[in-house]
């Protein structure tokens, strides 16, 4: 699969979480790429929902950077 | 007609074209001749102690037939007793008064020798001081030049004794030979310079003769390096300028020197914020008489611009020169081949297949004619394809809108720091 198809993969599935209500909680960066952790607050057991995404492409990368950003800025 | 003149730091000249300190600065005959042809300063070649120099001097790059892309000397400053040169500065400026000329200067390292050469050199009437801190071989074995200019507390403390005397302006002349240009040029602000100027020349062999095994040049069988220049060191050059430019403690201005070959180079330097340049390699290769060119480019290209005055360019770009991480990570550029244009060579296709990112396909169109295609979502707008290119315009490097807003690296470092801060309120 080529880089672009791989991206486009990542990117619908970092749709998909956000669009579910869920957050990103934590980004670990290392030599395997980003692991991407969303949280969401379940509304009936009050628990927390947690989702890891592996990125591997750059274009990944710099999309999920923009959803932290915009993310932080409806926080603020 | 644009007003070409410019000040820089109090001196001023009839256009921004200075020969630089160098072979076509060495005489009064020399000097004479260029402002006659048109140059509108002249930095002399150094004074100091006479010198001795070897014969076999010079060595050029060629590349791919063109002839000085650059060029290397082991030539030391002036040979000639400084009385000599002072007598010939005195006629020349005599016959030249609006003209700028500016002594450049190499001495030991001691306060006694400063004073002593700017007291007299500036006795018979210059417009400016030049010191060379710069020259990278001969005078460097001897503690200046280039060794001098290496240590920020020596350029420092070299400038200041000058400025303790002098009464002209003074240029502080940097060596690249340097991991970063802007410690010594902000050594010579704090000691109390009037302007700095860069580069001299980049520290090199030339080649070596795959038959003789002799360094070339070489004198009598025995090489050693020397001092790069032409148009091969302006990129380094012009960095450098610009790296000096944006540097809010290093306020003083700027004269540009390194492979500048015609008007266009010239501006591009002004832009990048130096006053002036300064030219050395393109006159040796073609003559004084490039100037002719130089100040008819310069005044029809600020005409066109409807700019008055060649000083109004100076600096006009240097808010652009930033750092990496403050560039947009989402702005995104592709590749576009016009078929029409293309000559089918392939080029493009090998590099970006061998090399780059493998998204240019070679396909047949309705007509079964060879052409070639950009996968623009493969493209990583790397420009190599175009640069390798032989036809103008076969390829185009377009714009290409990725939805997504200004994200800069630096942005998102913040951004990622701070949610690893905020972790998970469950584990706590
Ligand atoms: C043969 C030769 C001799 C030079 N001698 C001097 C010198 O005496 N003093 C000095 O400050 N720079 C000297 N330079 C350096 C030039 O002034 C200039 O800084 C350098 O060549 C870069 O400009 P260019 O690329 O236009 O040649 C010399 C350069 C050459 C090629
Ligand atoms: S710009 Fe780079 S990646 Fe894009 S087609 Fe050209 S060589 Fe390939
Ligand atoms: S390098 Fe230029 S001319 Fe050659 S095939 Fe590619 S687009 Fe056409």
């Amino acid at each position: 699969m080529s880089d672009y198809q791989t991206f486009l993969q990542e990117r619908d599935q970092i749709d998909y979480f956000t669009q579910k209500g869920y957050r990103i909680k934590n980004i670990t960066e290392n030599l395997s790429g980003a692991f991407v952790e969303f949280e969401r607050e379940s509304k009936e057991s009050k628990e927390f929902n947690k989702e890891t995404l592996h990125i591997l492409t750059a274009d990944g990368r710099k999309y999920f950077s923009v959803v932290l950003i915009n993310q932080q800025k409806e926080g603020a | 007609m644009a007003d070409l003149r410019i000040n820089l730091a109090g001196i001023e000249s009839p256009n921004p074209f200075w020969l630089a300190s160098a072979p076509p600065t060495n005489s009064g005959y020399q000097v004479q001749r260029a402002f006659e042809a048109g140059w509108g300063g002249a930095v002399w070649k150094t004074l100091g102690d006479p010198i001795l120099n070897v014969s076999s001097r010079f060595a050029a790059v060629s590349f791919n037939g063109q002839k000085v892309a650059g060029f290397n000397n082991i030539e030391l400053i002036t040979d000639r007793p400084l009385e000599v040169n002072l007598k010939e500065i005195y006629e020349t400026k005599k016959k030249f008064p609006n003209h700028a000329i500016i002594a450049s200067l190499m001495v030991e390292p001691k306060q006694e020798k400063w004073h002593e050469i700017v007291k007299k050199v500036e006795a018979i009437g210059v417009d400016g001081l030049e010191l060379n801190f710069g020259c990278p071989h001969g005078m460097a074995e001897r503690g200046m030049g280039a060794a001098s200019g290496q240590v920020p507390e020596l350029v420092e403390k070299q400038t200041y004794w000058v400025k303790e005397v002098a009464k002209t302006p003074v240029i502080v002349k940097l060596t690249p030979n340097i991991t970063d240009i802007t410690v010594t040029a902000e050594a010579a602000v704090n000691g109390g310079a009037d302007a700095i100027s860069m580069i001299n020349t980049i520290n090199s062999l030339a080649g070596v003769d795959i038959h003789s095994w002799d360094t070339i040049p070489h004198v009598g069988g025995k090489g050693a390096h020397g001092g790069y220049c032409g148009p091969a060191v302006k990129p380094i050059a012009l960095h450098m300028v610009g790296d000096c430019a944006r540097n809010p403690r290093i306020n003083i201005p700027i004269s540009g020197i390194g492979g500048i070959s015609n008007w266009q180079n010239a501006v591009e330097y002004m832009l990048m914020g130096a006053t002036g340049v300064q030219v050395c390699t393109a006159a040796m290769h073609h003559g004084f008489r490039i100037v002719e060119d130089m100040i008819d480019g310069l005044n029809n290209y600020l005409d066109e611009k409807g700019i008055a005055s060649a000083m109004d360019i100076v600096g006009k770009s240097v808010r652009k020169y930033s750092d990496w991480g403050d560039l947009d990570l989402n702005y995104k550029i592709v590749a576009q081949i016009n078929n029409d244009v293309c000559i089918n060579c392939n080029k493009c296709h090998i590099a970006c297949e061998d090399t780059s990112h493998q998204c240019i396909d070679m396909l047949m169109d309705e007509h079964g004619n060879n052409i070639l295609r950009v996968r623009e979502e493969d493209c990583v707008g790397c420009n190599l394809c175009s640069i390798v290119c032989p036809v103008d315009g076969a390829i185009d490097m377009v714009e290409m809108p990725s939805g997504l807003p200004v994200m800069t690296w630096n942005e998102r470092q913040a951004a990622l720091g701070a949610v690893s801060c905020s972790v998970d309120p469950i584990s706590k």
